[in-house]
């Protein structure tokens, strides 16, 4: 079993057109357990993806305060490429794209950078485990002879998340968004290749706008976030509370004072 | 060892000329350059400063042997290809062309046999139509001291399907000038793939001046690919010159992989009506050296399209220059000329130019430009890593992405395969100083 820890956590970034910091993540506590799946919701602008980035390095999100800690070790001077190989793994909102790589280059690429030299995945092993993902996630081969997410569709290119994160089996999956833009039969499709993860050594963080994909991918634990901190954490039924209620009714019923951009 | 001033180099050009029992025509264009090309220009390219280069010090030419075996340090693969030249110095190691094509009356051979079998259709073409011999010193240079090359020509209404490869390798085991010239011929109608290597065995200090001629003739097609990798220690001249008749098209693809100070001199000349040529070239510098290409496109003729896109990354303290040269003359009407320039930077220390050059002396044309010297894209490289994928593996690949548009355009797959490896080998090891 692994454990993902954060503590504290404030991150701040730097608003290019002022030139100033600004805070974004004002001490956010969670601890997670491979075997568990967590739910992160909350309104739009709150930081929630700021809480995935910061977890996985990108240079771009300043820790100003606390720490994120991998089974009891603090992970924040680990440059990205280490924490992923450590176990991380966060499947993006916008993916970049990558003219001249190709889908399939890229996984190899990355399921060797887990591996020693001398032991790299045999290409006939590599290609059976990813006709088997692909088939779970109702992908063609032409997908990844293409270019890294060059020229895909939105839905495309969330599934290439998900194909990415079953190829490379990590023990923490952080899921920013993945259902954004996702019409319903996209939605079950990237639904099942997460279910299809589902173990004792694996743990996903899932964070989303949106009470649907709850229905799909069912969370142990839903935690509400809210103006960069953490308000409220529950079971299923929190998220359930939050569609009746929306957000305003949450942060209402908390007594909190944060100004919502978009009240569902 | 003798200066320059103490050889006689025209007893020894003569000599030269007289031992590959070369015909009048060329012995006498040799002394003529020889006695002509101290006098005459270096050519110019903007930005691109070579004029201290070590580029006309020749040593006395002398018909020597290289030893083949010394291409074993190359790993060259070329055992299953059909058409295929390969000499190591002025040593001619292999020569096949299929048997059907020599049938149909192609040619493919080294440049001293094509002088000697067929001298009118060398002389007809050579340095006559896409470059004059007095040009400027480094072209008067060429044909006077010409040490090797070959001569390929596709005669009318002939297709080649198989690509037709050359390997030119320089023999720096000891001193010797590498003075090559490869003259392509496509008659009307035809069309032909031809690809062509460069590489250095040694590590003598030597100069390499290459001179490529391509002339198309009406509808005539060519894919021209080439991989020019000349060792630190070489100082080189190489200039591609391209001719198109009407409606002719020439496909260029080049990769620049030199470890040491290149100038390069790349033109194409759109003369018949129609004419179209697309010119790629990529570049990886590095080290401290210096390439310099300038990649012009004229339009002469009417609707004619010319298309410049050049991709290259420079790593440690080298520095890169791309020119971009559109030029539509008057008269050229409904012609197009578009071109694109980018460099990428590696390193604070390095140097690169991305230099776009439009002369427009025609009102009804189409032209444009793109240039751009930056840096790798920060959220291409976090992507990468975020997958575990180191950051140094990361920059290779995005690299090759950046590089991509040009290695796709080469068709023959083991000179793609070839130049992917080249380009790999060059950015670790501009990569190790990091
Ligand atoms: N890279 C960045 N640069 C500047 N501001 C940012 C950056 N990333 C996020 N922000 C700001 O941080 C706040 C939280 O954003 P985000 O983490 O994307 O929220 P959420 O994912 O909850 O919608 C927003 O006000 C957003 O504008």
């Amino acid at each position: 079993m692994s454990k993902l820890e954060v503590k504290n956590l404030h991150v701040a970034v730097v608003d290019e057109d002022k030139g100033q910091e600004k805070e974004i993540l004002k001490g956010v506590n969670l601890t997670m357990n491979t075997g568990e799946i967590h739910a992160i919701m909350g309104p739009n602008g709150t930081g929630k993806s700021t809480l995935s980035q910061a977890i996985m390095g990108n240079p771009a999100y300043k820790v100003t305060e606390g720490d994120v800690l991998l089974n009891g070790k603090s992970i924040l001077e680990l440059p990205v490429d280490e924490r992923a190989r450590a176990g991380l793994f966060l499947a993006m909102q916008y993916p970049a794209e990558i003219a001249g790589v190709t889908n399939v280059e890229f996984m190899r690429a990355a399921i060797n950078a887990r591996r020693a030299d001398d032991d790299q995945i045999p290409v006939l092993e590599f290609m059976k485990f990813l006709d088997k993902n692909l088939a779970t996630l109702d992908m063609t081969d032409d997908m990844v002879e293409r270019y890294l997410n060059e020229g895909f569709s939105g839905g495309e290119k969330k599934r290439n998340e998900i194909l990415q994160l079953m190829m490379i089996q990590p023990k923490f999956a952080i899921l920013d968004e993945i259902d954004s833009g996702l019409d319903i039969d996209a939605l079950k499709v990237v639904s099942k290749g997460v279910n299809a993860m589902r173990g004792p050594e694996f743990g996903s963080l899932i964070i989303t706008h949106y009470q649907r994909l709850l229905n799909y991918i069912v969370p142990d634990t839903v935690h509400v976030m809210m103006d960069g901190r953490i308000v409220e954490s529950g079971g299923p039924e929190l998220a359930e509370k939050l569609e009746a209620e929306g957000y305003a009714g949450v942060r209402d019923d908390l007594g909190i004072d944060v100004k919502l951009t978009d009240e569902i | 060892m003798e200066t320059q001033a103490e050889i006689d180099f025209q007893s020894a050009v003569s000599a030269f000329s007289a031992a590959r029992n070369e015909p009048d025509w060329l012995q006498k264009l040799r002394l003529t350059m020889l006695a002509k090309y101290p006098e005459l220009a270096l050519p110019k390219f903007d930005k691109i400063q070579y004029q201290r280069w070590p580029l006309t010090d020749a040593h006395e030419p002398a018909v020597q042997a290289s030893d083949a075996t010394a291409l074993a340090a190359l790993d060259l693969d070329y055992a299953d290809a059909k058409n295929v030249l390969v000499t190591f110095g002025e040593t001619v190691v292999t020569t096949r062309l299929d048997p059907e094509l020599a049938a149909q009356g192609v040619i493919f051979t080294d440049i001293f046999t094509a002088v000697r079998d067929y001298p009118e259709l060398v002389e007809k073409y050579f340095m006559t139509t896409a470059i004059k011999p007095d040009a400027n010193r480094l072209t008067a240079f060429h044909a006077a001291f010409l040490n090797g090359g070959a001569f390929l020509y596709v005669p009318k209404n002939v297709v080649v399907k198989e690509p037709i490869q050359g390997y030119y390798i320089q023999d720096s085991t000891r001193k010797q000038d590498f003075i090559q010239h490869v003259l392509v011929v496509a008659d009307t109608n035809s069309q032909v793939t031809y690809a062509e290597n460069y590489a250095t065995v040694g590590t003598e200090a030597n100069l390499a001046n290459v001179v490529v001629e391509v002339i198309a003739a009406d509808d005539a097609h060519v894919h021209f690919s080439a991989v020019d990798q000349f060792s630190p220690a070489t100082t080189g001249y190489l200039s591609r010159q391209g001719n198109l008749a009407n409606d002719a098209q020439l496909d260029w693809a080049v990769g620049m992989m030199n470890d040491g100070n290149v100038v390069v001199d790349f033109n194409t000349d759109l003369v018949g009506k129609g004419a179209h040529a697309e010119v790629k070239v990529v570049a990886v510098t590095t080290g401290k050296q210096l390439q310099g290409i300038d990649t012009r496109v004229t339009n002469y003729g009417q609707h004619t399209i010319g298309h410049i896109l050049q991709h290259g990354v420079i790593l440690e303290t080298s520095s890169l220059i791309f020119n971009g040269v559109g030029h539509i003359v008057k008269g050229a009407r409904g012609s197009d000329s578009q071109q694109e320039s980018r460099v990428l930077m590696l390193s604070t220390h390095a140097r690169g130019d991305a230099n776009p050059i439009l002369l427009i002396d025609e009102n009804d044309v189409t032209a444009g430009h793109a240039a751009s010297v930056g840096r790798v894209d920060q959220e291409q490289m976090y992507y990468l890593m975020s997958r575990g994928i180191d950051k140094k593996r990361a920059e290779r690949l995005v690299i090759r992405g950046f590089l991509g548009n040009v290695l796709t355009e080469i068709p023959a797959k083991r000179v793609r395969d070839q130049l992917t490896a080249t380009i790999e080998r060059k950015l670790e090891n501009g990569q190790k100083s990091e």
